[in-house]
């Protein structure tokens, strides 16, 4: 599988201030690959240079196996971009803003008739097409900005923060639209503060922070990455001696705690393995009531990254 | 996969097309063609206007409608440059939609002629509107009119004279990202240059300066000479006045055409004489009017050329930070 973005020692400085700092990044074709980072981490800079916008100081970027240089529509012509909060003409009509905007992606009047009216109902604007943009909500326009990332047929789609400012429905709308464009064979970066979503939808995450990038990979590869063992928190009816040993008797764990009537079970592995705890436990005489695993959610694993950040720095 | 090779001029016209709308819609451009209309009809209304305050009666002025420059003199074609040209860029930046336009495949040069050429075609549709409504009020009010076949030179004129100021208001709205300075910043030029330049350099005997800046330019006199008038028999400057700068353009061609062999005379004021004979009009030097001609379409050629080359090149290093 070759690299839908590659980037080597990018860097990017405002005067003093380093936004984006010899940062390489990696991400695979056909893959939805979130990015993440606190605010002010550079994650908009850099997509910014990745959609021609601002000139990288240093470093090597490929997009879709092109090198990018300043001012070279011709990579642009693949890549949709939707920029955070997009601000679009209001003077125009939705379907004018993408009849412009097809034109200049060399659509042909046909392929425009097409895919026009079919991309404004896919984002739930079919009927708001000819009202001018000025007359939208912030969530009309955030759907009409992803509408026009998605209408030059693009193998990368650039999404900033794609759900800000859409009610739940629209959230919900958005996921299913990027997990339905990547079937299709089309690359999805996605820059979110929402890690539920990055972790509901992404295949692959990018955690940076200062410019600098933390970890890259699958989310479980990132878990990996992170010290810290896997903890299985088990409410348990009643826990008895039987149940701990029961426990502790499995391969995989370290230390068996217990917390009230939870039973904190520390794993060496990062493998799921709470229908064999389950099981240990229902052996050793307790019912369990609810069991949830700490340290593999995008959180936690987000948090952890920033903490290790945090400590190495000081 | 679409071909990489989408034909420049679809692009190009895709840009003209989003500019065009977005002046055609501004309101503040449509207040703009409001006033312009309302100075044309001022133009054409002048003389009954002082006719009905008391003044002479009307008559016939054949020459009218030649001599009328679309209806709109150099303040005019500055305030419709500042309308046409003071959001162009400036106002991309400002609301953000730069953002999305320039991620589009359209490289920043099309971009910037693009816009360029539809502020030229919003500018070239008005001003039409603008001499048929002249060529008919004319008409109308001063009777039949001559060399009607010139005016097309009166609009081509007009067109010249607007775009430079144009291409000021286009620099310093790309140099600062903000239409109010774009806006204010052409106002202190035009100021500056028609208003204090003019009367600094009259008074200093320099006025051969304001010829190579853009605005009014150098006064003279054709076909005339210095005679006395009035009780003190100071004398004064006689015969067709002639501005030299970039807004007369469309005139000075169409006396060109008319007057080939017209010699322009520049005065100065000689404020410090205490004889009849040498207090007032002092003449300076004398040119022939093709001079005057040449020398102005010249410099806002330069000047035209220069900014727009400045503009584009700021446009196209710009980086989007919005």
């Amino acid at each position: 599988m070759g690299a839908a973005i590659e980037t080597l020692g990018l860097t990017k400085r405002y005067g003093s201030l380093t936004a984006v700092d010899k940062l390489d990044l990696r991400v695979e074709e056909n893959t939805i690959h979130g990015f993440l980072g606190p605010n002010g981490a550079g994650k908009t800079t850099t997509i910014k240079i990745l959609a021609g916008l601002l000139k990288p100081d240093r470093g090597k970027v490929t997009v879709l196996g092109q090198e990018l240089g300043w001012d070279k529509p011709g990579v642009r012509l693949r890549i949709g971009y939707m920029p955070e909060l997009p601000k679009l003409p209001k003077h125009l009509k939705g379907t004018e803003l993408l009849d412009i905007y097809g034109r200049m992606c060399g659509m042909t009047k046909e392929e425009r008739k097409k895919q026009i009216p079919e991309l404004l109902g896919m984002v739930g604007l079919g009927e708001r097409g000819n009202d001018l943009i000025g007359t939208y909500s912030k969530g009309m326009q955030q759907r009409l900005g992803m509408a026009q990332a998605l209408l030059n047929e693009p193998k990368l789609v650039i999404l900033d923060e794609p759900s800000l400012g859409l009610d739940p429905v629209g959230m919900v709308e958005v996921r299913e639209m990027m997990k339905g464009i990547s079937k299709e064979g089309v690359t999805v970066f996605l820059s979110s503060h929402l890690l539920h979503e990055v972790q509901e939808v992404c295949t692959h995450v990018t955690i940076i922070n200062k410019g600098v990038a933390l970890a890259s990979g699958t989310l479980k590869e990132i878990s990996a990455k992170v010290s810290g063992p896997t903890i299985i928190e088990a409410e348990v009816d009643k826990i008895s001696r039987s149940v701990v040993e029961k426990v502790k008797e499995l391969p995989f764990v370290i230390h068996v705690s217990e917390d009230g009537k939870k039973l904190l079970v520390e794993l060496k592995t990062r493998d799921d393995v709470r229908s064999q705890v389950s099981q240990a436990i229902t052996a050793g005489g307790g019912i369990v009531i609810s069991m949830n695993v700490k340290g593999e959610s995008l959180e936690d694993v987000f948090m952890d990254l920033l903490d290790k950040r945090k400590e190495g720095k000081s | 996969m679409r071909a990489s090779h989408t034909r420049w001029t679809v692009k190009f016209l895709a840009v003209i097309k989003y500019e065009i709308l977005w002046n055609i819609r501004k309101k503040k451009f449509l207040g703009m063609l409001v006033v312009a209309f309302a100075l044309a009809t001022l133009s054409l209304a002048g003389d009954h206007i002082v006719s009905a305050l008391g003044g002479p009666p009307v008559e016939p002025k054949p020459d009218f409608v030649v001599s009328s420059s679309v209806g709109l003199g150099g303040f005019g074609f500055f305030l419709f440059a500042i309308a046409t040209a003071m959001n162009t860029i400036s106002a991309e930046f400002e609301s953000g939609t730069i953002v999305p336009l320039l991620a589009k495949p359209v490289s920043r040069t099309t971009v910037f002629f693009g816009k360029l050429f539809a502020a030229f075609l919003t500018l070239l549709a008005t001003y039409c509107f603008l001499t048929v409504y002249m060529a008919i009020g004319g008409f109308v009010v001063y009777g039949p009119q001559n060399n009607l076949h010139l005016v097309p030179l009166s609009l081509l004129g007009a067109l010249f004279s607007t775009l430079i100021w144009i291409s000021i208001v286009l620099l310093l709205g790309t140099l600062s990202r903000s239409s109010l300075i774009a806006a204010l910043g052409a106002l202190g030029i035009w100021f500056g240059t028609t208003i204090i330049g003019t009367i600094v350099a009259t008074l200093a005997g320099q006025g051969w300066i304001l010829t190579y800046i853009p605005g009014t330019g150098n006064s003279g006199y054709a076909n005339g000479g210095l005679l006395p008038s009035g009780p003190t028999g100071i004398s004064v400057p006689t015969g067709t006045g002639v501005s030299t700068g970039t807004d007369s353009i469309g005139p000075n061609l169409i006396n060109f055409i008319l007057h080939p062999s017209w010699e322009v005379t520049y005065y100065k004021i000689n404020l410090g004489g205490t004889t009849p004979g040498q207090v007032g009009w002092e003449p300076l030097y004398s040119e022939p009017f093709s001079n005057v001609v040449l020398t102005s379409i010249t410099v806002a050629l330069i000047y035209f050329i220069f900014f727009v080359g400045i503009s584009l090149y700021v446009f196209r290093r710009a980086q989007v930070t919005e």
